[in-house]
């Protein structure tokens, strides 16, 4: 087996690695943690579902997009539009077609819905942006969030607008988020390891000699974008059926920076840096609401002035910008070694 | 249609020719390449020579689809390619290289030429059986796992050929690949390129500041000078020729006239 082989054998591992890393994180939740930390835990899955499907396109690509917001935003209201109660649904959203304020769907086929229509209003938008390169298209895609967002918040008697809509049924547990979780990291490997994924890769490295090696960048950038843009889908539903209620704003310019900031801390090179990245900062961020909150230690309470959680996240980021530029984990992904894995495949064989 | 009389005689004699028929480039007000024909045959290794600015890169961005034609034509056998994309072109069998190498750097070797074969269509697993093939075929078996970041400078120059050979191309420009090499090595590369051409059959356009490497290899050489050609024939007719001695030394100088 040459080192060739062997590496890609151990890329193999990382997603189960990552996947084992999450597993483990719910159950020490699970045993030690009380009912707020299991809240904590089921919310960070849903950013690894989101997060994820977002690194699909942005980590392949090496185009920042500012758009995959808008396609949380469009899963959780589909999935609000098939699951709300009919009753619900004539009285708020009055402008739904009759099917569709019938429906009452169960949410698993809801959330892959929410999934599948931010994957073709992916497909068809993608279709005009991806054609723009680097910063343009960078721009473009906040254009197109801000649309999203207009629409949204507009379009009132079928959105309900910027009035929230509320009674969505509150299903995600750490592990439904664990489920989507674990779906969006193999699909992404998966990609990463396709020959999609691979061309796309090298017009990241190098876009004029990637054409020269015959590839085709817009059509591998619109197959990542789509793919992408299915699980920030099912991330939105998710993240609906998570609070219960949802609102265009709850997907606009917070969410945006939210997710950058994870994938920029973790790494954007690198699908574990996807992960850890989220893990890191909704650990951090925990810790640090409970510390603004107050915490006792034997007589004297302890607690920071309101507010220093984000000031402290934002210089945290800096840090890591300026000291580990490329994310904490710097473009690696985490796997077992080469040769171990190699060895292990010899003897099975 | 045009009655065939009028055709053109060389295309009906080399009907898988890649040619640039009168090709002007102009950037802004700039005329880097005018009414420029030249033809690569299939099989045949060509040269093109010229001092620096003569408009040689330009030439092989206009073959290889990097840059429209704002004048003439691109020809590949009986097509009018002149409004093809680059990754297009390479899909319809003319590849090149970079004066820098251009190689993936965050890809191993074999990815590198695996990631062309992807490109051109082929499946993963087929395209790294390819790559595998041809990298012994061109000796760099050892190489496979390397990373293409920091390879030493020939050694990149030849990955860089490997990668444009994949999918068996019916034509390979080469800009300036010798540039930095020792004589040695150069000699090394000549070899290269002359079993490209007679091996694999491949139409090779070799554009080279090694004037010595050019007249070696190329049974045919054309000479560009302020992006036009002054030049062109075999080794004999190019060492004889009074305008490539003005090009290459100036007018004044004693040697030219």
């Amino acid at each position: 087996m040459t080192e060739h082989q062997a590496r890609k054998l151990a890329s193999l591992t990382t997603p189960l690695l990552l996947i084992a890393l999450l597993a483990v994180f719910v159950l020490l939740v699970g045993a030690f943690g009380d009912r707020s930390l299991g809240r904590m835990a089921a919310e960070t899955l849903i950013r690894v579902t989101l997060v994820v499907g977002f690194w699909i396109f942005v980590g392949n690509s090496g185009v920042v997009s500012f758009g995959h917001a808008a396609f949380a935003c469009v899963g959780a209201y589909v999935s609000a539009w098939v699951t709300l109660k009919p009753e619900m649904k004539t009285l708020l959203l009055t402008g739904l077609p009759d099917w569709l304020a019938q429906a009452e769907w169960h949410v698993l086929p809801a959330a892959v819905a929410a999934g599948a229509v931010a994957a073709v209003l992916a497909l068809v938008t993608g279709a005009a942006i991806l054609r723009l390169s680097g910063i343009a298209a960078s721009i473009a895609t906040f254009a197109f969030l801000a649309m999203v967002n207009t629409i949204w918040a507009n379009w009132t008697p079928v959105t309900g607008g910027t009035s929230s809509v509320v009674g969505l049924a509150r299903y995600v547990s750490p592990w439904v988020g664990l489920g989507w979780a674990a779906a969006a990291i193999v699909v992404a490997a998966v990609y990463a390891t396709s020959a999609s994924g691979l061309a796309l890769r090298a017009t990241r490295e190098d876009e004029v000699a990637a054409s020269a090696s015959g590839i085709d960048r817009y059509r591998h950038r619109l197959a990542a974008y789509t793919v992408s843009a299915f699980f920030c889908g099912v991330g939105g539903a998710l993240m609906g059926h998570f609070i219960g209620v949802i609102n265009p704003d709850g997907f606009y310019l917070s969410l945006t920076f939210l997710m950058l900031a994870m994938l920029v801390m973790g790494g954007i090179g690198s699908l574990s840096g996807a992960v850890v990245g989220v893990l890191v900062v909704s650990i951090a961020v925990e810790g640090l609401v409970r510390l603004e909150k107050g915490v006792t230690l034997g007589a004297t309470e302890i607690a920071l002035p309101a507010g220093s959680q984000e000031i402290l996240i934002g210089l945290a980021m800096i840090l890591v910008l300026i000291f580990r530029p490329a994310g904490l984990l710097a473009g690696r992904d985490l796997s077992l070694p080469a040769a171990w894995v190699a060895g292990r495949a010899k003897t099975t064989k | 249609m045009r009655p065939a009389f009028m055709s053109s005689p060389r295309r009906v004699l080399h009907k898988m020719a890649l040619a640039l028929e009168q090709v002007g480039v102009a950037f802004g007000g700039f005329q880097a390449l005018g009414a420029v024909s030249l033809t690569v045959q299939p099989g045949r290794v060509m040269g093109l020579i010229g001092p620096n600015g003569a408009g040689k890169t330009t030439c092989v961005n206009v073959l290889t689809g990097f840059q429209r034609p704002t004048e003439g034509r691109v020809i590949l056998g009986e097509r009018d390619v002149s409004r093809h994309s680059a990754h297009a072109l390479r899909r319809l069998g003319v590849a090149r290289t970079f004066q820098a190498g251009r190689l993936f750097t965050g890809l191993d070797v074999l990815d590198n030429l695996a990631v062309t074969g992807v490109g051109l269509g082929q499946s993963r697993h087929h395209a790294e059986v390819e790559a595998i093939r041809l990298l012994d075929w061109m000796g760099l078996t050892g190489m496979q796992s390397r990373s293409a970041a920091g390879l030493p400078y020939t050694d990149e120059r030849r990955v860089a050929i490997a990668r444009a050979l994949m999918g068996k191309p019916q034509f390979l420009l080469l800009d300036e690949p010798a540039a930095g090499m020792s004589e040695p090595e150069a000699a090394d590369l000549a070899a290269l390129i002359r079993r490209i051409a007679i091996e694999l059959g491949v139409g090779v356009l070799l554009i080279e500041h090694n004037v010595g490497l050019v007249l070696s290899v190329c049974a045919h050489v054309v000479v560009l000078d302020g992006g036009r050609v002054i030049e062109a024939g075999d080794r004999a007719a190019i060492l004889s020729s009074r305008a490539v001695r003005e090009a290459y030394l100036g007018a004044d100088h004693p040697e030219a006239a």
